[in-house]
């Protein structure tokens, strides 16, 4: 049995390998990106794909994903009315759209913000001699080969470059689309890099949809943020139900620097997101949110990893998830405190509504502490609704259904309503927790 | 409006009220004393129909109908208030949106036609005013962060705002500071009429020089040890409950 395993992941790492021949000459990657390219598929094929007890995917049946073949999305037209649909109310004239990996001059507007942050095509980028070290070193170091793929398919990214001191008031919304496809599947490695100058502060939305479906996002999302710099966003996951949806963050924070996340998840069949943070310098903050909330079969995945590499720094999570049906929710979260990040701070508490028997949700929070002088707690709860609040909106009158209802929304509501953007909130509240009336 | 006859209730087993009888009319003010843990709120608690509770014996009618059989929320909508000593909180439920859920429960029931969120902020306002409530508490999630007094004022918005028949409220007084306590019982006295009727759960004579009780009636383990006049709360202030001790 074993071999025949074996066979099928080394089936599914030659069609990778296939696929990256095809992308070489169709695609043409910028020269200046091909040693990259090069480095993160030799990284793949080091790492190779999760076998099932891999310890970064314990709750993810990747089986389906690797066994699919997949080709390169073509050019495939996206009407104005669909990007509109999803541009957030605040975002009017500060969006970038990204199809399938490429960014869409033609269809995006930022034009509120034009003068505030420059947009640089990724081969540019990696001219800089900070960028191109980043991008080498993490290559090397990444141990999630979904990212590596990523890279080694990396040709048409983008960087956002806030420079020092520029407060981008208007907040800028990155709309991925996925075209998707009618005929086989295909897959995309959207690349974004974000980097704030020292005192540079950005907020931003990203979201990720779909036109149609049968298709492989892979993206991944770079943030670095500058000394004394601040960035505050929101990511909504809302792709079509028949794709699989695989993101990665990775935040690289200077000396009192900020970040604020929040992460919305409409769930698919398959969703996983890898949030990596490295607290480099003292005095850091760093706030993890996150919401999903998953019916029918639907799945999401969260992999954390904050490492807290320098004193005085502080980590905020909070999960909350709602599952029901057949759904599944997994978080599998670690705050690694290195030897020398003393008066290091960290919270992290995950909180699971079941709302049916046959749903799961896995938690598999973790601390890594190697300093003596820190404060962490971490906490995770699985549950059904609260009978003394039950009970308590009955004694008003209120009918067990909507009692229920209105306390399961109000679960999600509670973190949903720390989201700073007014129109993001009242999306999630109108369509996310939509899903939770039957 | 109410008859309790010989009610017998507890948890896993367990008596808490023993026995108790209680008659209550409409216009009526009823005050129940006694000394912690003696069953007070666990009698208020049975009577809206608290799952966690198992009624033991004896029965209770609300307006002629047998309450014991209703749900919590049939209970209410039948125009039964309790006001809890500790209320829940609810984070991410809108305290407006929260109380017009609830009004609006009730006007359904009644055969009326939902109230729109603009209709229902002047009769919220109105109410707020009453209890000199700021305006920032229609904003706040239910409950949530609200100080010990700011939940029970909150509680008697919400009595304020369904009008309830019969309202039991548990010891609605504790925690409020002097000015908020005549506040909220000139809210409490506003809403009076010959209709509906009062239970006062208190621990304090203050609470009854403003809401004047025709009844006191003195709970210890579990069964009405006394009742009488308002004059019996001025006793009680005076003695404590020792020499009422029942002996057995
Ligand atoms: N759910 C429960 N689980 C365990 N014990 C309970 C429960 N409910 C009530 N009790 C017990 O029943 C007794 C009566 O409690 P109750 O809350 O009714 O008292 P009370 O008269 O309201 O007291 P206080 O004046 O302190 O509010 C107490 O001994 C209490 O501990
Ligand atoms: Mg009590």
């Amino acid at each position: 049995m074993t071999t025949t395993l074996v066979d099928a992941t080394d089936q599914a790492e030659l069609a990778i390998l296939n696929l990256h021949k095809k992308f070489m000459s169709e695609s043409r990657p910028p020269e200046a990106l091909l040693p990259l390219n090069e480095a993160a598929l030799q990284r793949f094929e080091l790492l190779k794909f999760p076998h099932r007890k891999h310890e970064m995917y314990t709750f993810v049946n990747t089986k389906e994903l690797v066994s699919t073949v997949f080709s390169l999305p073509p050019e495939t037209p996206v009407s104005k009315d669909f990007i509109k649909s999803h541009i957030f109310p605040e975002c009017e004239s500060s969006y970038l759209v990204i199809a399938d990996g490429v960014f869409r001059d033609d269809l995006s507007d930022y034009s509120a913000i034009k003068s505030a942050i420059n947009l640089v095509p990724i081969e540019e980028a990696v001219a800089q001699s900070e960028i191109k070290e980043y991008m080498a070193d993490t290559i090397e170091k990444e141990n999630d080969v979904f990212a590596s793929i990523n890279t080694a398919f990396l040709s048409r990214g983008t960087m956002i470059d806030v420079p020092r001191k520029q407060q981008v008031e208007t907040p800028l919304q990155i709309l991925h689309v996925s075209t998707g496809s009618t005929s086989g599947k295909v897959t995309s490695h959207p690349r974004i890099l974000v980097r704030l100058g020292e005192m540079a502060e950005l907020k931003m939305i990203v979201k990720y949809v779909g036109a149609q479906g049968n298709y492989f996002v892979n993206s991944v999302m770079d943030l670095l943020v500058g000394e004394q710099a601040g960035i505050t966003y929101v990511q909504v996951q809302e792709d079509a139900m028949d794709a699989w949806h695989f993101s990665k963050t990775r935040v690289v924070q200077g000396q009192n620097s900020r970040v604020s996340a929040f992460n919305a998840f409409f769930g698919n069949q398959l969703t996983r997101h890898h949030f990596e943070a490295h607290l480099k310098d003292v005095g850091v903050e760093l706030k993890l949110n996150s919401v999903s909330v998953l019916t029918d079969q639907e799945q999401v995945h969260n992999f954390v990893r904050i490492h807290h590499e320098a004193p005085h720094g502080t980590s905020a999570q909070v999960f909350k998830n709602i599952v029901s049906g057949k759904s599944r929710s997994s978080i599998d979260g670690t705050v690694i405190v290195n030897q020398g990040a003393q008066q290091t701070n960290s919270d992290q508490l995950i909180n699971n509504l079941m709302l049916s028997d046959n749903a799961h949700a896995d938690t598999k929070p973790n601390l890594m502490i190697f300093a003596d002088d820190v404060k962490c707690t971490h906490g995770a709860t699985v549950g059904q609704l609260d009978e003394d609040q039950l009970f308590y909106l009955k004694t008003r009158g209120l009918i067990e259904k909507v009692a229920k209802e209105l306390l399961t929304k109000s679960f999600a509501e509670s973190i949903i309503q720390t989201i700073e953007f007014p129109g993001v909130v009242e999306y999630l509240e109108n369509n996310l927790l939509k899903k939770l009336e039957a | 409006m109410l008859e309790v006859k010989d009610l017998r209730a507890g948890f896993d087993g367990t008596e808490i009220i023993k026995g108790i009888s209680l008659s209550v009319k409409a216009g009526e003010v009823h005050a129940i004393m006694g000394p912690n843990g003696s069953g007070k709120s666990t009698l208020a608690k049975v009577l809206v129909g608290h799952p966690s509770y198992e009624v033991m014996g004896g029965e209770v009618t609300f307006n002629g109908e047998n309450l014991l059989e209703m749900d919590p929320e049939q209970r209410a909508l039948k125009g039964l208030f309790m006001g809890f000593q500790y209320p829940v909180e609810i984070p991410g439920v809108n305290n407006a949106e929260f109380l017009r859920m609830a009004y609006n429960a009730k006007r359904v029931n009644e055969g009326k036609e939902e109230i729109d969120p603009l209709d229902f902020d002047d009769i919220l306002v109105e109410k707020m005013e009453m209890l000199s409530m700021e305006k920032k508490y229609r904003e706040r999630n239910l409950n949530e962060g609200f100080s010990g007094g700011e939940k029970k004022k909150n509680e008697i918005l919400q009595m304020a705002i369904l009008e309830p028949k019969l309202a039991v409220l548990d010891e609605t007084d504790s925690g409020l500071d002097i000015d908020a306590m005549r506040v909220v019982a000139d809210g409490v006295n506003r809403l009076r009429n010959e209709n509906n009727a009062l239970i006062l759960i208190t621990h304090y004579q203050r609470l009854l020089e403003y809401i004047k009780p025709d009844y006191v009636h003195v709970l210890s383990h579990g069964i009405i040890v006394k009742s009488g006049e308002k004059d019996l709360a001025l006793e009680l202030e005076a003695r404590g409950y020792d020499w009422l001790a029942p002996t057995n």
